[in-house]
């Protein structure tokens, strides 16, 4: 059998499980559609709460060249990103395992962090489509300000909190790994990032106190930099000290959690849990 | 060791006893204390079919699991292929091809050949290679009308096959079955130990290990079985030898006699 160089043969695997999700979300057609629409009622909410909220004192907090709508829409597109690397990595591992597929995907040549990782592609794609589609009914209907955008920034900020909040999301399936329900790791980042990382509201309307914890939480940054980036109109290099938190964060983040990703993995495979729901 | 397709050398498995309400939290690092396996030695020569046979609880599905790396024996050494399970996982996986006798183990939104480039893609198959072998295992298989169904449009013993042909597409030396025909009606079994018989025994070569309660499918199947009771081996030999050694007419006296002899000391 020929075996093709490590790094092309983990590629083509990372898309054939993309593949895999795509090819069983598109069985589902109506879905699809269903969640286009889903996204313009959240946009048309968003806009006429931004309607009713909107002050002089609101927009004087709110950072230069942005109003409430497009504050908030930033705030909850991305914030999402969070929500789906915490929820991604265990929610496939939990997938395979109702499914019957787990044991059968274990015994192939591809180890648990690639088949997770690869399970994780399709969901975040799904984001970046879900995103635009928030953003472009924003644009169409309600004035969202497209223009000036530097979308390339929005890239790089983007890919660091990926890797930042993926982090974060391994480390919430090893705790499912080893426990298996009632994940307080989610629990615990989804709340302390909703309060204190900016979605709704500027920071600066917090407490001192919390404004420092905000300091701690990686979606506080990737906020920052993609307001900046969108609607702040910042340059690349405005965005760089945004950018280099999240890429510490993910540095830090990434070997600690797969490391103790590994540790859940062998413990399971010792205790004979790793297939229990 | 390299001569063997499997070899166990006095492997032993541990489980931690089960925890509810706070103690469920430290059961993860809690101590092994429940025996599941004990002292278990056997080895099976490339080509040899052996049959594991012993009540519910018995080990059978715990070997099992050790031999394709989804558990780690507490103790002794357990190798395919010459390769250990605990040190050389890989390439243990690289060795083997495993089916359960479950029907839920596929993609039922993805057809059948989509399950079997997708599993061969996992094994390292480039696409050519994995729709070439799909190609050599449809004839056999009998899979030429489903390949473009959707898994959940099969009947039960054809996603039975399914599953054999993808534990069979990366070409494995050991093959690993968990009672394959647990949920299969008579007619739907008889048919699927034929096939056994004839493509994967007689055919290709292959070793193969499988558990199963159904002791006409053990005797038409295997060379050697292997006597389960407790997390003991009670015997491991060919029909004749257990026959021999319990100084009984069929396999099911044998297996009465040899497990009413054993110490009960597992449950």
């Amino acid at each position: 059998m020929k075996r093709s160089p490590q790094l092309m043969l983990t590629l083509r695997k990372l898309a054939l499980l993309f593949l895999r999700d795509f090819a069983v979300a598109r069985s589902y057609r109506a879905a699809f559609a269903v969640e286009m629409f889903q996204a313009l009622f959240g946009s048309a909410s968003f806009y006429f709460l931004s309607r009713f909220v909107e002050s002089p004192a609101l927009e004087r907090s709110l950072p230069p060249g942005a109003n409430y709508f497009s504050f908030a829409l930033v705030g909850i597109a991305f914030f999402d990103y969070l929500s789906v690397a915490l929820t991604t990595f265990d929610g496939s591992l939990e997938e395979a395992r109702q499914n019957g597929t787990l044991e059968n995907l274990l015994v192939t040549q591809t180890s648990l962090p690639v088949i997770l990782a690869g399970s994780s592609l399709y969901p975040f794609v799904l984001m970046s489509l879900r995103t635009a589609i928030y953003i472009g009914w924003g644009a169409i209907l309600f004035g969202f300000p497209l223009r000036g955008a530097n979308w390339l920034g929005a890239l790089l900020v983007l890919g660091a909190s990926v890797l930042a909040f993926s982090g974060l999301g391994i480390l919430s399936a090893s705790y499912l790994l080893i426990f298996k329900r009632g994940n307080p790791v989610n629990w615990v980042i989804l709340g302390l990032s909703s309060v204190v990382g900016g979605m709704m509201y500027p920071i600066s309307v917090l407490p001192v106190w919390l404004q420092r914890v905000a300091r701690f939480v990686p979606v506080t940054y990737s906020l920052e930099g993609m307001r900046g980036a969108i609607l702040g109109h910042a340059a690349t290099r405005e965005l760089l000290p945004s950018i280099a938190v999240l890429i510490a964060f993910a540095a830090f983040l990434l070997p600690v959690s797969f490391a103790i990703f590994s540790w859940a993995l062998r413990r399971t495979k010792v205790t004979g849990t790793l297939t229990h729901f | 060791m390299k001569n063997f397709a499997l070899s166990l050398e006095n492997v032993e498995k541990y489980f931690p006893a089960t925890a509810s309400g706070w103690r469920a939290f430290v059961q993860p690092v809690s101590q092994l204390t429940i025996p599941a396996l004990r002292g278990i030695s056997f080895e099976v020569k490339p080509g040899e079919v052996l049959a594991m046979v012993g009540a519910n609880g018995a080990g059978k599905s715990t070997l099992l699991r050790i031999l394709t790396t989804l558990l780690i024996p507490t103790r002794g050494r357990a190798q395919v292929c010459g390769f250990d399970v605990a040190r050389d996982p890989a390439k243990v996986r690289l060795q083997i091809g495993y089916h359960t006798g479950g029907d839920a183990c596929f993609y039922s939104r993805l057809t059948a050949r989509e399950n079997l480039l997708l599993f061969a893609g996992l094994n390292n198959l480039s696409v050519a290679e994995a729709s070439r072998r799909i190609a050599e295992l449809t004839e056999p298989f009998g899979l030429g009308d489903l390949l473009d169904r959707q898994v959940r449009a099969l009947s039960t013993g054809n996603i039975h096959r399914l599953g054999l042909a993808r534990a069979m597409l990366h070409r494995p030396s050991v093959l690993i079955l968990d009672e394959p025909t647990r949920s299969l009606d008579p007619l739907a079994a008889a048919e699927f130990r034929r096939f056994l018989l004839q493509e994967i025994v007689g055919g290709h070569g292959t070793t193969m290990i499988f558990a199963s309660h159904t002791l006409a499918e053990v005797e038409q199947l295997a060379g050697k079985i292997a006597i389960l009771d407790g997390g003991r081996l009670l015997a491991c030999d060919t029909l004749a030898g257990i026959k021999d050694a319990a100084t009984a007419g069929t396999l099911e006296e044998s297996l009465e006699i040899l497990t009413r002899r054993a110490p009960r000391e597992i449950q």
